[in-house]
């Protein structure tokens, strides 16, 4: 993990300068709008590995039954929600340029706010139970819940209507259509993104496992 | 004689038997549930019937506006499958006689024939109240049948984890209506379809496909939702 946060910095600031400074401009995008791709998409990624992490986390707890995966598994929700709103606002911004007005009602749009809910839903949901056991085992069996129906809501409900949203990556024709310098800046971003997270990610877990162990001695030295 | 033990779908039915007994001794929890309906028809009617709107537009809101009909007078009894348990005290004999996943699925079917029944009442209310015409009066069975279902699963099982939690009420609108507008909205299309003509398949197979996720996802979980 030392090895993954000296790397992230120069990785992280090479991502941010190739994006604004190596590919053209894409066509059909107004002015450098279409430089969001860079931020926006891995953002995007970002938020639904950290559900997926959540998810497996929280079938870890199930069958394990051990704190930590828990922990790791809310840290990993809080996380999505942190990058699911980062893709909100980078997708808002896109928006105004492109379309005029910050929210525009775009199935997209909607859905990813939908999507924000879900996950604050497991928050208030914890929130609401005060027995640790208890609250890992609903937050645990919610998390699962969530990552079943969660395809629906991002890939499925979007198609059903009209959309405003430029191709996705994952697109019917199954090609990624981007220049060889959008390719390559595009991955390596989204390896950027990914590296960040699972930092992040160590960061908030080691920092929720020092709090039960606090928590733990506090209650020692009471009795 | 060595007795023979009730199958799955004979303790789940027992289970839907009981809810349904327990909630017609209690009179009043089902008229409510009915009497909300009629008074969300009677307010949609008052406001959206005098108005001539644009035929597309009409049939995008009628269909969006029976949706909601139907959501909101099932969501004030679709928490109460396990909060009444917990609110009588009467969910450690449940738990006793039956695993959750036969509790699970009994409280679904209870709530599914609930939904069909304010459905039967309200579609018809609402056709007549509104104008409202059906042009593929099976598609329309079809979307209400895989709605329900889905709306069913769902809310049951969700409210098997808010059961034990504080502000159980609130908290299962909270945490299910983002888990069902993916339910809602291929719901929506497919009853505007519906209203206009023929049913086109892909909001039905998306319903389809929602309700077996949303199924076996909720069985392999109800053990751990309704574990004490």
């Amino acid at each position: 993990m030392k090895l993954l946060k000296l790397l992230l910095l120069p990785f992280m600031g090479a991502v941010v300068a190739a994006a604004f400074l190596w590919p053209e401009p894409a066509k059909g995008f107004l002015g450098e709008s279409s430089r969001i791709v860079f931020f926006h998409v891995p953002c995007a990624w970002t938020a639904a590995l950290a559900f997926l992490v959540a998810a497996g986390y929280s079938v870890a707890w199930l069958v394990k039954r051990q704190p930590h995966f828990d922990e790791v598994a809310e840290a990993a929700v809080r996380l999505g929600l942190l990058f699911s709103v980062l893709t909100l606002v980078t997708g808002s911004l896109f928006a105004k340029i492109m379309w005029g007005s910050y929210w525009n009602w775009d199935p997209r749009e909607s859905s990813y706010l939908l999507l924000v809910f879900l996950y604050s839903a497991y928050l208030f949901l914890r929130a609401a139970v005060d027995d640790p056991e208890r609250r890992a085992r609903i937050g645990s069996a919610y998390a699962v819940f969530a990552a079943v129906l969660m395809p629906f809501l991002v890939f499925v409900a979007p198609r059903v209507t009209a959309s405003l949203h430029p191709q996705t990556v994952i697109n019917p024709q199954g090609k990624i259509l981007m220049d060889i310098p959008t390719r390559t800046v595009f991955f390596t971003a989204l390896a950027a993104f990914t590296g960040l997270f699972f930092w992040m990610l160590e960061i908030q877990s080691r920092l929720a496992r020092l709090d039960r162990e606090r928590a733990k001695s506090a209650r020692g030295g009471a009795v | 004689m060595s007795e023979r033990r009730p199958g799955f779908f004979s303790r789940a039915w027992a289970v839907c038997a009981k809810d349904a007994a327990q909630e017609l001794r209690r009179r009043v929890a089902i008229a409510s549930i009915f009497f909300f309906a009629a008074t969300a028809l009677a307010l949609v009617s008052y406001a959206v019937g005098p108005f001539g709107l644009p035929p597309e537009a009409r049939s995008r809101l009628d269909a969006s506006l029976l949706w909601v009909i139907l959501f909101f007078s099932a969501a004030t009894s679709l928490p109460r499958a396990f909060v009444r348990e917990e609110e009588t005290g009467t969910g450690l004999g449940l738990r006793k006689v039956a695993p959750g996943v036969v509790v699970l699925a009994g409280k679904a079917l209870f709530n599914f024939l609930l939904f069909l029944a304010i459905a039967v009442l309200s579609v018809p209310a609402f056709s007549v109240l509104l104008e409202w015409q059906v042009r593929s009066p099976a598609g329309l069975a079809a979307v209400v049948l895989l709605g329900g279902w889905g709306l069913s699963i769902v809310s049951t099982f969700l409210s098997a984890l808010v059961a034990r939690a504080g502000q159980r009420n609130v908290l299962f609108l909270v945490v299910s209506f983002p888990l069902l507008v993916p339910l809602l909205l291929p719901a929506i299309a497919a009853t505007i379809q519906a209203s206009e003509g023929a049913v086109d398949g892909t909001p039905l197979r998306v319903l389809a496909a929602y309700d077996g996720a949303a199924t076996c996802a909720a069985y392999l979980l109800a053990a751990v939702a309704w574990e004490d």
